[in-house]
């Protein structure tokens, strides 16, 4: 291998680059985009849902507060835009007719059977599906009443599951404040507050690994491939496969020039993300930085390999949604890798992205080091390998 | 006896069931400009590659300089300009030459000095600066050719190179090829310009992927008794057909 040769074909990709305005638009705007877009629209967070109140408490005891005022007052506004209906039947219509999405039912004795109970258990948020909204969905979530226990009632739509459940854990946290404010703590009780990892987590913060190897992987192997099959219809590649130029120099000057380019990439994604969301890297970025450089690496290499079966710029174009879907489906880039059925799973171990989300998650939102990811890091060096091989081989290969 | 610089034996090359080159037995030698002639899909193109180890021969031997191809040595003492531009038409004239002159392992110094000299010949002095895609088709053929001779190859593939060209630069690349030739280089040449074909020392009629006539121009027009190398073409490929 002449390192000189490798660096001059990298040189030539930058100095391409330079002229390139349309290409490096795509370089440096892709992510940015990618970033800005996907932190603005899709944090995850549901907000603003609109839910009735039908609030029949009598009120009564716990000085000037009754029970179901003091669960209102505890319920996360953001998350729910309360609004007070006069009946349940009249708040149950309103779901029904798509004005609202769930409803939420005060009993009359709440305040009294609270507080004049002493032993009794605190009330409980009884979430039910409104069956008529959503026949499919009625038995989510039906907490079942023990004896003597008082019930507030959340009639919910779940014909969106996301929204469903964040009624009700709004809901299921007001009144556990609730609880604890008038003395009714329950016996046993779940404390989540204190995470392991990723304490005060946004969706984003989870989001953005995942974003950083999708945007690079599908940059990269794309810019790769059209620039290949470039080579291959404008007769440069002929022209280096007929010089002294090794075939292994050529993928090593590309590998050179795409893995920087990555770099670049991931830097700028992640600087958005840090100054625009406050996106949380608790680890080590220059370990982050390697990961994507790999994956960049991996991705240069697929994208030479696949510009052997593309005739044309445009047939390269083809493997987009090819790219994206496959990386988006089966690497845990929007939900973990237990949500894709079991017999689906070891596809997504064929995939570089499904390594690189995992150690770039793992390094920026838990903080590991290499000792922790570092299967994750042979598994894309193994790719990386096998891809740029293959590549070389591609190349070698005389018909 | 004059060494041969490329040697084809019996060469035949398939893809799938089409033949596009068959039993192909030829020579060059040092210091010749050799000249193949004929239509388009005729087999030029795909002898060249072969020749330039760019596909492998599916039956028969053809050697370049002595060596059995495909073969990766040779790469250095050969000059190839392919059919296609074969440039990096977003960066600019010298940048093409110094990338090429960098793959083939020349100096910065013996970059400057040979592009200086070939962008004389090829009279492109003033646009070394100009980006590949802003200059004319004909010019950048002109360009192609530049970094095929860049590293003063003593053997040069060249595939249709004045396919584009005004006929007075035409004029300037064939005294340049002449002049390869005096310093004994050889310049193997496919074409599709019967006045070109008149200025190589030997010319081959290819036809379906054959070699159907080879000799000197005036050998050619003497055995057909014709007056130019288009009849000659002509007649020869009539007879291949019969």
């Amino acid at each position: 291998m002449n390192i000189r040769r490798a660096a001059a074909v990298a040189r030539r990709i930058f100095m391409d680059l330079k002229n390139d305005k349309r290409t490096v638009a795509l370089i440096v705007l892709v992510p940015i985009g990618f970033m800005v877009a996907f932190g603005f629209v899709f944090q995850g967070d549901v907000k603003d849902v609109r839910v009735l109140v039908v609030n029949n408490d009598n009120g009564g005891g716990f000085g000037n507060k009754s029970i179901s005022d003091r669960v209102i007052a505890n319920i996360d506004k953001t998350t729910l835009k309360l609004e007070n209906a006069t009946n349940k039947s009249e708040a149950i219509a309103a779901v029904q007719n798509g004005k609202a999405y769930a409803v939420i039912v005060f009993p009359d004795n709440l305040t009294e059977s609270v507080s004049g109970t002493a032993q009794s258990p605190p009330p409980v948020a009884n979430t039910t599906a409104n069956e008529t909204a959503t026949p499919t969905a009625n038995v989510t979530n039906q907490a079942v009443a023990r004896q003597g226990q008082v019930n507030i009632q959340v009639l919910t739509d779940n014909s969106n599951i996301d929204v469903s459940r964040a009624v009700t854990t709004a809901v299921n946290a007001a009144v556990l404040k609730t609880a604890n404010e008038t003395g009714q703590t329950p016996r046993l009780s779940v404390d989540t507050s204190n995470a392991i990892y990723g304490q005060n987590a946004r969706f984003i913060d989870f989001f953005c690994p995942g974003l950083a190897c999708l945007a690079i992987w599908n940059i990269t192997t794309l810019l790769t491939l059209e620039a290949f099959v470039g080579e291959r219809t404008s007769g440069t590649l002929p022209r280096l496969l007929a010089s002294p130029l090794r075939e292994s120099e050529l993928v090593a000057g590309y590998s050179i020039a795409y893995g920087t380019l990555g770099i670049i990439q991931s830097a700028l994604l992640l600087a958005v993300g840090v100054l625009l969301f406050n996106i949380t890297i608790e680890g080590n970025i220059a370990l982050a930085f390697t990961t994507i450089a790999l994956l960049a690496i991996v991705s240069q290499a697929l994208g030479i390999l696949l510009s052997s079966v593309a005739r044309s710029e445009r047939e390269a174009g083809q493997f987009a949604p090819f790219l994206i879907l496959v990386a988006v489906l089966l690497s845990g880039i929007i939900w973990p890798l237990e949500a894709i059925p079991e017999w689906l799973r070891p596809a997504s171990y064929l995939i570089p992205t499904t390594y690189a989300v995992e150690a770039m998650r793992s390094v920026m939102m838990r903080g590991w080091g290499l000792s922790m990811i570092w299967i994750d890091i042979a598994a894309l060096l193994v790719f990386a390998s096998a891809f740029l091989v293959l590549a070389v081989i591609m190349l070698k290969r005389r018909a | 006896m004059e060494k041969d610089y490329v040697e084809t034996i019996g060469l035949e090359k398939r893809f799938g069931d089409a033949r596009a080159v068959e039993n192909f037995t030829l020579r060059v030698k040092k210091g010749e400009i050799f000249g193949l002639l004929g239509p388009n899909a005729a087999g030029k193109t795909t002898l060249i590659k072969i020749l330039c180890s760019l596909l492998k021969p599916s039956a028969g031997e053809a050697y370049v300089l002595g060596k059995r191809v495909p073969n990766a040595d040779i790469a250095l003492l050969v000059g190839y300009m392919p059919q296609e531009l074969a440039l990096y038409t977003n960066i600019s004239v010298h940048e093409n030459v110094a990338f090429y002159g960098a793959i083939f392992g020349l100096t910065k110094n013996r970059i400057d000095e040979r592009e200086q000299k070939l962008l004389r010949l090829i009279n492109l002095e003033d646009q070394r600066d100009t980006i590949v895609h802003n200059l004319s088709g004909g010019t950048q053929r002109r360009v192609s050719l530049a970094c095929a001779l860049l590293h003063d190859p003593p053997l040069l593939f060249l595939d249709e190179p004045t396919v584009g060209v005004d006929p007075q630069l035409r004029e300037s690349f064939w005294n340049y090829f002449e002049g390869l030739k005096g310093g004994g280089a050889t310049v193997f040449i496919t074409t599709h310009y019967m006045d070109e074909a008149r200025r190589c020392d030997r010319v081959g009629f290819m036809h379906a992927g054959k070699l159907i006539a080879e000799g000197s121009p005036h050998g050619l027009l003497d055995l057909t008794q014709t007056d130019s190398l288009e009849d000659a073409f002509l007649v020869l490929s009539q007879e291949a057909r019969r």
